[in-house]
């Protein structure tokens, strides 16, 4: 428990400090960790991530489409409530952890272990400003960015297959979506998934900067706790923000008393 | 350049009242730990003598951080750091550079950007003008610019990665620098061009300390 409350109070810390010196990716070495950054996470892995998204989140609609024998109006419904706002940035998230959390995680811990960590402190230079703060800002934006190219590709992947599946034409649900979407769906998924990235980041550079020992078997350990607990962490917002912006998580199973 | 003297230097006096004006590195460990007293002058080229490693330990992260463990008196740069407010210390941290055994490089980072990281960082402003001199400086030392710049230190030689450290430290012109066996573990053309690092130092920073560190390695 003690040792939860030391990773949670780390990460608080962690985040304060970022907040702190986002100046510092004014600097050229930061704003250059930064761009490969969103390069890796953002922009090289785009195609697969995007690709697995919208089959995740185009087989989710075909799923519940036909288990409730859907119409248009439900099946649109399927695709603002479920893709838009909760699984297009679950899913970018997760992809997300899988690949840049995991290499985040397993890069500063190498580089703790290694003494490269060590070395910034000899230049007189703060790990936290070189290897933290690039690398949420880059996470989080390029979390941001995914959740909007998988949120397009499976909305639209999900309606073409609803237009296949259901009895409704491809005008016809693209109608009802744009009058069931409002702004404040892809505002709150856009906002969202950047903070999943943010802490996915967060905790991730943590449990990097902090791997369980000095040997090298601490490297995987600390990927494993970057991963599970940056899942958990995101989850964990996830339901926060539903309940928050839309008075209800779990899909309406708890909903607010307002 | 300087001739390279012992360590413990005879004319500083009893441990704890030497004076610390004319001292690059002083260092006076409590009794009884096993560890040397090092006093290092001002200006030159200079040897630390051989250092266990637990005193290297000790000595480097004093200096480093500019704190001293309990007990321990520090002089750098001719100011005892027992008085020092923490932007004293800072100040004074500024004007120190370290040269680790194996170059202290970052493994992700080719040779150029392992030189110009902390130019970059702390003087973003003379980037522009900085190519010229690192030019200057491989080439003075023997090396080829264009084959070193673009290495990652995985494919570099043990010299290389010291040649590629040493720049990055001189780039900043420090007062002060301690350079863990510049010589160690290299061939003798390599040793010969590694000698020259002090030399170089020198020519640029008149009136600059460099210190040699030696290390007994446990086995």
């Amino acid at each position: 428990m003690i040792g939860v409350y030391r990773e949670f109070e780390g990460c608080m810390r962690l985040a304060g400090h970022v907040l702190r010196r986002l100046p510092a990716l004014a600097l050229p070495p930061v704003a250059e960790a930064l761009t490969r950054q969103i390069y890796f996470t953002g922009a090289s892995a785009t195609a697969g991530i995007v690709l697995r998204g919208a089959f995740i989140g185009t087989f989710i609609i075909a799923y519940v489409i036909d288990v409730l024998e859907a119409d248009a109006a439900l099946a649109v419904k399927i695709l603002v409530w479920v893709v838009l706002r909760e699984m297009g940035p679950l899913i970018a998230a997760v992809l997300v952890i899988q690949r840049s959390g995991t290499a985040i995680t397993t890069e500063l811990a190498l580089m703790q272990i290694s003494g490269e960590v060590a070395s910034l402190r000899q230049m007189r230079i703060d790990p936290r400003d070189y290897l933290v703060v690039p690398r949420v800002v880059g996470v989080a934006l390029s979390t941001a960015a995914l959740t909007v190219y998988v949120q397009v590709i499976a909305v639209g992947g999900g309606m073409l297959l609803s237009s296949l599946t259901i009895d409704a034409s491809l005008g016809e649900l693209t109608g009802e979506f744009f009058a069931l979407a409002s702004p404040v769906d892809f505002v709150y998924a856009v906002i969202k998934s950047f903070l999943f990235g943010a802490a996915i980041a967060l905790v991730c550079c943590y449990h990097g900067l902090h791997p369980p020992g000095t040997s090298i078997n601490a490297v995987p350990k600390a990927a494993i706790n970057g991963v599970t607990q940056s899942t958990l962490l995101v989850l964990l917002l996830n339901v926060v923000f539903a309940y928050l912006v839309f008075g209800q998580a779990f899909f309406g199973l708890v909903t607010a008393k307002l | 350049m300087s001739s390279v003297e012992p360590a413990a230097q005879g004319d500083a006096g009893p441990a704890g009242t030497a004076s610390a004006r004319d001292v690059a590195l002083g260092y006076e460990p409590p009794a009884g730990r096993g560890e040397r007293r090092v006093w290092i002058p001002l200006g030159g080229s200079h040897s630390a003598g051989t250092l266990s490693e637990f005193q290297r330990k000790r000595l480097l992260g004093a200096v480093l951080e500019v704190k001293p463990e309990p007990e321990t008196r520090l002089v750098l740069l001719g100011v005892d750091v027992d008085g020092l407010r923490p932007a004293g210390r800072a100040a004074l941290r500024d004007r120190i550079a370290f040269l680790p055994a194996d170059g202290g490089l970052l493994s992700n980072l080719n040779a150029w950007e392992n030189i110009v990281l902390p130019i970059g960082f702390h003087q973003p402003g003379q980037l522009p003008g900085v190519a010229a001199q690192v030019g200057a400086l491989l080439e003075g030392l023997g090396a080829d610019p264009r084959d070193l710049l673009a290495k990652l230190p995985e494919r570099m030689t043990p010299y290389e990665k010291k040649l590629t450290g040493y720049v990055r430290i001189a780039l900043e012109n420090p007062d002060l620098v301690l350079a863990e066996e510049p010589q160690g573990g290299l061939d003798s053309a390599e040793r010969a061009a590694a000698a020259r690092f002090a030399a170089m130092y020198l020519e640029r920073r008149p009136g600059g300390t460099f210190v040699q560190l030696e290390v007994a390695r446990e086995r």
